[in-house]
């Protein structure tokens, strides 16, 4: 698993402890119960934390799934080294 | 101490959920979020043994939120500016008109009046660490940045005056700004989650503040003794070397560290802490020293004096038993690492600290790291008499040696007691709470009947309860008054199979300073006559460290200390040696 995947499993894994690891990469928020509100605000700090950048909030209500997140910090760390 | 997000949830997450439950109130106007878990996490890591459990309040409703706890071991109390006035926060839409600061500075007073009300009400209950604004204020006065206002000026001083007056009231801790800054990045303010989440820390800033919260909610005793080296550490040079001349600690000898640090060692025996000299040196020009160049540190600050060509760590051996205290108990200071690291493989435990001795900020690092190490909530009388009984009992000691008695031998300490002239004063009264006693039953390690110690509330709870029996005991003797020195408390209970009244101690603490005295045997006879009970019931567990207990339980009943171990009064009658202490009973006794 390269090493941003691996990162970005390690923060849903601490957000959702309840959640088997190999379960992460296809989760989506539709799709567990315990991707509230809450979980989300949790979830969006760890990878603020983890991956030393802001998430804006506007981005936030698109995020609902790892494959989307995963996606979008792609994105922003490769604008982020061209910058 | 700042710890990372994904850390604290790690260790919440990992917490042992059927350990006993700490419940503690985190208060606050905004949304707890990130904080909680911080404060959770670093609870769990300074109470092991427990399982924090924070309740929080209503969003926005700090004043409420205060109003309305109850039942939790202690409380946290976050007043930020928008707590005062919402003004001064991100989330309304009040106005930052010129003309409105007089009516903020109105409203913020009207609104410290009420949070004084509110705490002050709380904190009758329960603990209450309260942390006065954290964050920056908001763009809202007239001058740019770099300049204080009047107004913003006048409002810090509104906040001060709150802190100041709050930190007179018993059971109350502020949290220190200058602390806090230190450990908190100035980046404090997140705007975005203020916004969309009502959770206006940064990460960063949540974290120090959690871990500075957990510690006053936690409270540690400080340490009870600091043993230093003289040379190159109370003052500069080799007194062998140099002479009692060349000794200094001052500016024009570029040695002024030496004097800040002998002025910390003065304020720390000035308020009760335990200050003893382990030195490779002669002893008479040490004498010498202290008398011809009268150091901050005094001579009469210093018990005992350890000062030969022997080992540090019997020095320290020596030092102990003098104190009756153990080494995790003391702090070492000396500037020689070979030393420390001898010391420290003959005491493990002890806290050995290196004086820096060519490096003053350092040097000055480690008086900050003492201070912290040795602070107390406020100085008590028994502060201010330990060295001075602790003299008494080498004196008391020494005039056992010369009867040839054995302090551990009950029979044969007898006559000597009587001798001593002790009065001992037992009060009974639970109201107002007496710091003290819950200090005594947190502190002390040797003379306990289970090591239990106690949160404040709990403390305070179970006295409250009416079948609850307090007795503190208070004593003097011809070689000088010893304070308080011991704590019992207990359930009285009625009949049962046996048809006897019963007390059951559930805890019973002596400070060690009061050993050899027979004051234990005089507060279980007194115990037995003023409740009129057939039997006392121990809630003994045995510790790494109560062995004076179990050898009193031992002695008392003629059989090997056990939990729930009992004691009828026909047995203590015929164990109990003759008593003739003069015991008084204080007007609410």
């Amino acid at each position: 698993m390269p090493e941003l995947e691996s990162r970005l499993v390690n923060c849903f894994a601490t957000a959702f402890p309840d959640l088997a690891r190999e379960e992460i990469p296809s989760v989506a928020a539709g799709s567990l119960a315990s991707w509230d509100s809450l979980a989300s605000i949790t979830l969006f700090s760890l990878i603020e934390e983890e991956f030393g950048l802001s998430v804006l909030p506007d981005d936030v209500p698109e995020l609902v799934s790892f494959e989307l997140i995963l996606d979008y910090l792609r994105s922003k760390l490769s604008s982020e080294a061209q910058a | 101490m700042t710890m990372k997000l994904a850390e604290a949830l790690k260790i919440v997450q990992s917490a042992p959920s059927d350990a006993p439950p700490l419940p503690v109130a985190l208060l606050c106007g905004f949304a707890p979020l990130h904080l909680e878990t911080f404060l959770r996490a670093q609870l769990c890591k300074l109470f092991p043994a427990r399982s924090p459990v924070i309740q929080t309040g209503l969003f926005d409703d700090l004043l409420g939120n205060v109003q309305r706890v109850a039942g939790v071991s202690a409380a946290v109390v976050i007043i930020e500016w928008a707590d005062l006035d919402p003004r001064l926060g991100l989330r309304r839409l009040g106005g930052w008109e010129p003309s409105q600061l007089q009516d903020v500075l109105s409203e913020v007073s009207r609104r410290c009046v009420r949070m004084h009300n509110a705490i002050a009400a709380a904190a009758k209950n329960c603990p209450l660490v309260v942390c006065l604004p954290t964050l920056p204020l908001v763009p809202i006065s007239i001058t740019p940045l770099a300049r204080a206002s009047e107004f913003t000026l006048e409002l810090r001083n509104r906040v001060a005056a709150l802190s100041a007056v709050l930190s007179h009231l018993p059971g109350i801790r502020i949290v220190d700004p200058q602390r806090l800054d230190s450990l908190s990045s100035s980046h404090r303010l997140d705007v975005n989650s203020d916004l969309s989440a009502g959770f206006p820390y940064t990460l960063s800033h949540a974290s120090a503040l959690a871990g500075i919260l957990a510690r006053l909610v936690l409270n540690p005793p400080p340490k009870k003794g600091l043993i230093t080296d003289l040379d190159d550490t109370a003052w500069r040079g080799i007194l062998g070397e140099v002479g009692v001349q060349g000794i200094s600690w001052d500016l024009e000898n570029h040695s002024q560290i030496h004097g800040l640090y002998q002025q910390l060692l003065h304020s720390l025996a000035a308020s009760g802490t335990l200050i003893g000299v382990a030195s490779k040196n002669e002893g008479s020009l040490v004498e010498e020293a202290f008398a011809a160049r009268n150091p901050i540190l005094r001579a009469s600050d210093v018990f005992p004096f350890e000062v030969h060509w022997g080992a540090k760590s019997e020095s320290v051996a020596r030092i102990l038993a003098a104190w009756n205290i153990s080494a995790d108990d003391v702090v070492c200071v000396d500037d020689s690492a070979m030393d420390l690291a001898e010391i420290q493989a003959a005491h493990p435990m002890a806290e050995c600290l290196l004086f820096p001795r060519e490096n003053p900020q350092a040097a000055y690092d480690l008086l900050e790291r003492l201070r912290d190490l040795f602070g107390k909530d406020k100085i008590s009388a028994e502060d201010a008499l330990r060295a001075a009984s602790l003299r008494g009992n080498a004196e008391l000691r020494h005039g056992l040696n010369e009867h040839g008695l054995n302090q551990d031998s009950p029979g044969a300490l007898g006559d000597f007691v009587r001798q001593i002239d002790g009065h001992l004063t037992l009060t009974s009264q639970k109201q107002p709470l007496d710091s003290r006693s819950l200090e005594l039953v947190n502190k002390t390690n040797q003379f306990n009947l289970n090591g239990r110690r106690f949160q404040e509330a709990e403390w305070q709870n179970w006295l409250n309860a009416p079948d609850t029996v307090f007795v503190a005991a208070t004593y003097r003797d011809k070689y000088g008054p010893l304070g308080k020195i011991a704590v019992i408390a207990g359930d009285l209970r009625n009949g049962g199979p046996s048809g006897k009244r019963r007390l059951c101690i559930r805890t019973w603490v002596m400070s060690c300073r009061a050993f050899s005295r027979f004051i234990e045997y005089e507060c279980l006879r007194w115990l037995f006559a003023k409740l009129d009970v057939e039997e006392v019931e121990f809630d003994f567990l045995p510790t790494a460290r109560n062995t004076p207990m179990q050898n009193f339980l031992q002695q008392i009943r003629n059989a090997p200390a056990e939990p729930h171990c009992r004691l009828s009064r026909a047995q203590f009658v015929e164990t109990c040696p003759e008593l003739t202490h003069v015991v008084e009973e204080s007007p609410n006794a």
